[in-house]
């Protein structure tokens, strides 16, 4: 017994110094003992503001009646809510004592500037893809162009021990994909740029892939092709972004998918949801380049035709159902008509690029209902391109219509004009009409914006 | 853009995006047509496209070149609108009449479809809404020209 422990303490010491090494351990930076600049040349700033728009930083660390990035964003943890900080160069509230490296390991690692590991609600997985370049432009921008503002971070509310942080070391080295990204050589420089975009500092997979039981992105990149196969997130379902027919981007066009993410709006879809923040902050202010870069390399990634089944057409004799004499026998044909289809069309097929068609919509199709009944409890945001909002907007009918009611209409628009969506259950609308309010306790917090 | 309305072609000057009400109301001046809760949901500012009842709150005007649009201001000039309005005012229908060019519009729109609607399709084509509460008075008077045998022509 004896001579067992004198082997085992030592590899138990072995092994418990060694797990303190890795948890508490400060990764290294490119940037490690090299100064930022004191004086950086505005084109360096204004492309560090430029890639701070890409990556929505804003999104998180600013809310609308605040400074631009003073943080105070709530998001949500398996164990508790913490707070996005201030990201103002201000050095007591904020991060101005940040150094280069600092930064970089908060930004592409996962580790505060006191050692302290951060939650991946900071999207860290996907923004360690950033270039050096555009690490060291983003620094510049914040140090230089951001105005400092005083404003303290607010304390999370996990309880001790679970608070504690290094466990977030094992989850990062497991999930994360160290390294920066990597050139396809076996494609075009359009295709590169779309891929570095997409993977890196857009996030679009934060949303838009599916997620494992540790809330870890289930692909970081396109050799997978799990990646922007779509996912459940705060109640939003954020469709397929590959080339699936129904419930993805099979039939955009390159040039559609560039509308959308430009102007909010195309004869498919307007945006809503959480995609509104995405739009609002971030993807309208890319440059038509960059958007024709991540259109075309979107338009890369294969569908799946085994989880998207045959491709969808449209179907007109659903409309059979909504004949004067005819709609009052089919559960939720009066309601669409009475209450939705002057908006998205009698026939489903919606308005121009004004309001967006209800048949073929990703949202009536996709096996996860949340969007449609969320958008139908609680209307959508507004929709501002280029500084003006929206004339048109999808209303909140949580007040008018009984979860039965919308169970009826949104089974009925999931299956009517070729659309081959599951019905819609009274329960789960009840469900997300009170996990949507924001005065009930157990109301939804962000994951992810 | 060119926009025909009650049977006259105006030339105007909105965005394609606009809402038609708007440029009923605020460009052309013709404010028969109601603005109510701006969302489709009431019916106030129903006219006739094509004979077929809009919300004209939400449609955009960009889809309305070469469509036929009636609003009240025209709907007599159109024989069926015309005995409806006639049953409106035997039956005393409006009182605050807010809402009441909507519901002329939707009446018209139903007796065109189908001259001699049964209680369903009365049930199911009249939705608009109206706050003094005047639906007995809606339905005696469409019923009426349910019945009415010229209702067809
Ligand atoms: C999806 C939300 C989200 C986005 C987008 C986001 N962050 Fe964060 N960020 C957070 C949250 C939440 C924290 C705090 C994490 C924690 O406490 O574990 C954080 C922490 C940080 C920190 C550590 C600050 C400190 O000392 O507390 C820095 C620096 C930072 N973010 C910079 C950025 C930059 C730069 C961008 C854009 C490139 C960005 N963030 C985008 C959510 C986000
Ligand atoms: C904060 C979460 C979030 C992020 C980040 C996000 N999206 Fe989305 N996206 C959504 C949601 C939710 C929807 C569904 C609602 C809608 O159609 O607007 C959506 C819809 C879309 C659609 C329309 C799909 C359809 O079939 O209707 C496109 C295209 C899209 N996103 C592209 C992107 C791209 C490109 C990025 C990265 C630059 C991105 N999204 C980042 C949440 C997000
Ligand atoms: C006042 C006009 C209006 C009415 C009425 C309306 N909608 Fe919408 N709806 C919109 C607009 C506009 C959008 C696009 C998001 C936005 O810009 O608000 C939308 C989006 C949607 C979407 C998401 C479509 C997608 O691209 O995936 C669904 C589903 C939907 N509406 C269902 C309904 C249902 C069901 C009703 C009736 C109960 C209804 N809508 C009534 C205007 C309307």
């Amino acid at each position: 017994m004896r001579k067992l422990l004198s082997v085992l303490l030592p590899v138990i010491v072995l092994a418990a110094a060694g797990v303190t090494w890795f948890a508490t351990r400060v990764p290294s930076s490119p940037f490690d003992g090299v100064a930022g600049s004191q004086a950086p040349s505005p084109e360096l700033i204004q492309r560090g503001e430029y890639i701070a728009r890409l990556a929505d930083c804003v999104g998180c660390h600013g809310s609308p009646d605040q400074p631009p990035f003073t943080g105070g964003l709530e998001m949500a943890t398996p164990v508790g809510s913490i707070f996005a900080t201030n990201i103002t160069p201000d050095k007591e509230t904020g991060i101005g004592n940040y150094s280069l490296a600092d930064f970089d390991r908060a930004v592409r690692h996962d580790v505060a500037r006191d050692g302290h590991h951060l939650y991946p609600a900071m999207p860290y997985p996907s923004y360690a893809k950033l270039s050096d370049d555009d690490v060291r432009a983003l620094y510049a921008y914040f140090m230089h162009g951001v105005k400092p503002a005083r404003h303290a971070n607010k304390a999370s509310d996990i309880p001790w021990p679970l608070s504690i942080r290094w466990p977030l070391a094992f989850w990062s080295a497991l999930f994360m994909d160290h390294g920066s990204h990597h050139e396809q050589p076996s494609e075009n420089a359009v295709w590169n740029r779309g891929a570095y975009l997409v993977q890196g500092p857009g996030h679009c997979g934060a949303c838009h892939t599916p997620r494992g039981l540790a809330f870890n992105e289930r692909a970081l990149d396109d050799s997978n092709p799990l990646f922007l196969s779509g996912a459940l997130l705060d109640g939003w379902y954020a469709p397929s972004l590959r080339g699936d027919p129904n419930r993805g981007l099979g039939r955009w066009s390159e040039d559609e998918l560039h509308q959308f993410l430009k102007t909010g709006r195309n004869r498919h879809a307007v945006v809503f949801g959480s995609m509104t923040d995405a739009f609002n902050n971030s993807t309208q202010f890319m440059t038509d380049e960059d958007l024709r870069a991540i259109a075309h390399y979107l338009k890369s990634l294969p569908g799946d035709p085994r989880r998207d089944g045959p491709a969808w057409h449209y179907d007109p004799k659903s409309n059979d159902t909504l004949a004067l004499n005819a709609r009052l026998k089919t559960p939720g044909a009066q309601t669409f008509l009475a209450k939705c289809s002057f908006c998205h069309g009698a026939d489903g097929r919606g308005q121009g690029q004004w309001f967006p068609p209800l048949a073929g919509a990703a949202s009536l199709m996709a096996r996860e209902n949340a969007s449609s009944i969320n958008v139908t409890l609680n209307g959508s945001k507004r929709v501002v391109a280029d500084g003006i909002p929206d004339a048109y907007r999808m209303p909140p009918f949580r007040e008018q219509l009984s979860d039965r009611q919308i169970a009826d209409v949104l089974s009925f628009a999931r299956s009517s004009w070729g659309n081959n969506g599951e019905p819609v259950k009274p329960e789960e609308v009840k469900h997300l009409r009170e996990s949507t309010d924001p005065a009930n306790s157990s109301v939804i917090i962000l994951h992810m914006r | 853009m060119k926009l025909t309305i009650n049977g006259i072609t105006h030339q105007v000057e909105a965005e394609p995006d606009t809402p038609l009400l708007w440029v009923l109301r605020d460009e052309l001046g013709m404010t028969g047509t109601k603005y109510g809760c701006g969302i489709a949901q009431c019916g106030a500012c129903s006219v006739m496209v094509d004979d077929i009842v809009t919300r004209a709150c939400v449609t955009p005007i960009e889809s309305l070149e070469n469509r036929r649009i009636t609003t009240i201001e025209g709907i007599e000039n159109d024989p069926v609108g015309k005995r409806v309005v006639a049953a409106w005012v035997k039956h005393q229908v409006p009182q605050c009449g807010y809402c009441q060019s909507g519901q002329v519009m939707a009446a018209t729109a139903l007796l065109k479809e189908t001259p001699h609607p049964g209680d369903d399709e009365i049930a199911a084509a009249m939705v608009n809404l109206c706050r003094c509460g005047t639906y007995n008075a809606i339905s005696a008077a469409i019923h009426d020209l349910a019945g009415d045998e010229r209702t067809g022509q």
